[in-house]
């Protein structure tokens, strides 16, 4: 019988400075090629999170790749909507720093992703903890 | 939910850790988290152990900066690493590391 | 008995967090669990051999080795340590390189988790 397991990445440190926002986001994605390590129709179900300071890894218009040849948490937040991840963003944390779903990214339309950010309350997030199999806390 | 968290910096305010909410809480103090067990600032505990959460520390964590788990706040339960080891295994479904 | 999964993304050198996540590693086995570790990002760098012992700093090789003998199954993240110049001949003896999502697929079959995030 087929087994999904759900693996929630939170995310609460800044860019740049490190790397572990980063890692959040290649590790979420590498979800979509675990298969090959699984039993056939085990799946892994993964869902970013972004609270705290994190939330400005979700600001618009990072000029990384540009000035410094690194790619954007930008693009890699757009690749995760590209790929179906559900991504949630902290409505308290947004708020606190004065920021609106205007401020952040909210799709990859551009790039053909059909799913959106969702803002949500802490307590949605907590939720999303509580009904995953493991927290991998970044 | 039954929650380990970890926490391993001597911060005075985590937002995360504030808003945390879980049927069952511990919080495992280590490396310079461990302060929070073993130092009062201007006489006062750690606002941390104010949390409504089982509280440890790692003993060897402690005895690395000098601090003597005979002396903790009595809100902190001294463990080992293989009390950790139970910790995880046996006490909490989920463990986190801040 | 269970199954341990231990994700390290801290470095070697500096913040203790490797020499923790050995010695938790240690006392999971010696209960009977199976652990697997995850070197990640700046934790790549345990995976690199000829590590020079100084009391200064630590230096988990020969402690690392010891515990690969007593099943410890440590595998080490690819990109991150080519991107710091640890190629496969630099790897110690008994330790795996994947990719990302091997960490993923240790954490589905793990019965508890220990993700240790970076600096």
């Amino acid at each position: 019988m087929a087994v999904e397991k759900k693996m929630a990445f939170i995310v609460d440190k800044l860019p740049y400075k490190a790397e572990t926002s980063r890692l959040a986001l290649t590790h979420a994605i590498a979800s979509q090629s675990v298969e090959i390590y699984l039993e056939d129709e085990d799946t892994v179900i993964p869902v970013v999170a972004f609270v705290g300071e994190g939330v400005l890894n979700c600001l618009k218009d990072q000029a990384a790749l540009k000035l410094y040849g690194v790619t954007s948490l930008e693009g890699h937040i757009k690749n995760a909507l590209l790929l179906d991840l559900e991504v949630m963003v902290c409505k308290e944390d947004l708020e606190k720093y004065g920021l609106t779903n205007d401020s952040i990214i909210m799709d990859a339309e551009e790039i053909g992703g059909e799913v959106e950010t969702q803002v949500v309350p802490f307590d949605d997030i907590l939720k999303a903890m509580d009904s995953a199999d493991h927290v991998l806390y970044f | 939910m039954k929650l380990g968290v970890f926490v391993s910096q001597y911060t005075q305010t985590n937002t995360t850790l504030e808003r945390i909410k879980a049927d069952k809480l511990g919080i495992i103090l280590v490396q310079n988290a461990v302060y929070h067990a073993g130092i009062k600032e201007n006489g006062k505990a750690s606002p941390i152990l104010d949390k409504d959460a089982e509280f440890f520390a790692l003993t060897e964590d402690l005895q690395s900066r000098g601090l003597s788990p005979d002396n903790v706040d009595g809100k902190v339960k001294v463990v080992d690493y293989n009390d950790l080891v139970d910790l995880i295994m046996n006490d909490y479904e989920k463990t986190i590391w801040i | 008995m269970g199954k341990l999964t231990i994700g390290c993304f801290s470095s070697l050198v500096g913040s203790m967090t490797l020499d923790f996540a050995l010695k938790l590693s240690e006392a999971a086995i010696k209960k009977g669990h199976t652990v697997d570790m995850w070197l990640s990002g700046n934790a790549t760098m345990l995976s690199k051999k000829g590590q020079r012992k100084f009391q200064d700093y630590s230096s988990l090789e020969a402690s690392m080795t010891e515990m690969l003998g007593k099943g410890l199954n440590v595998t080490a993240c690819e990109a991150c340590a080519e991107a710091r110049g640890y190629h496969k001949e630099d790897l110690i003896e008994g330790l795996g390189r994947k990719s990302m999502d091997w960490y993923l697929a240790s954490c589905f079959e793990a019965d508890r988790v220990l993700h240790i995030g970076g600096e």
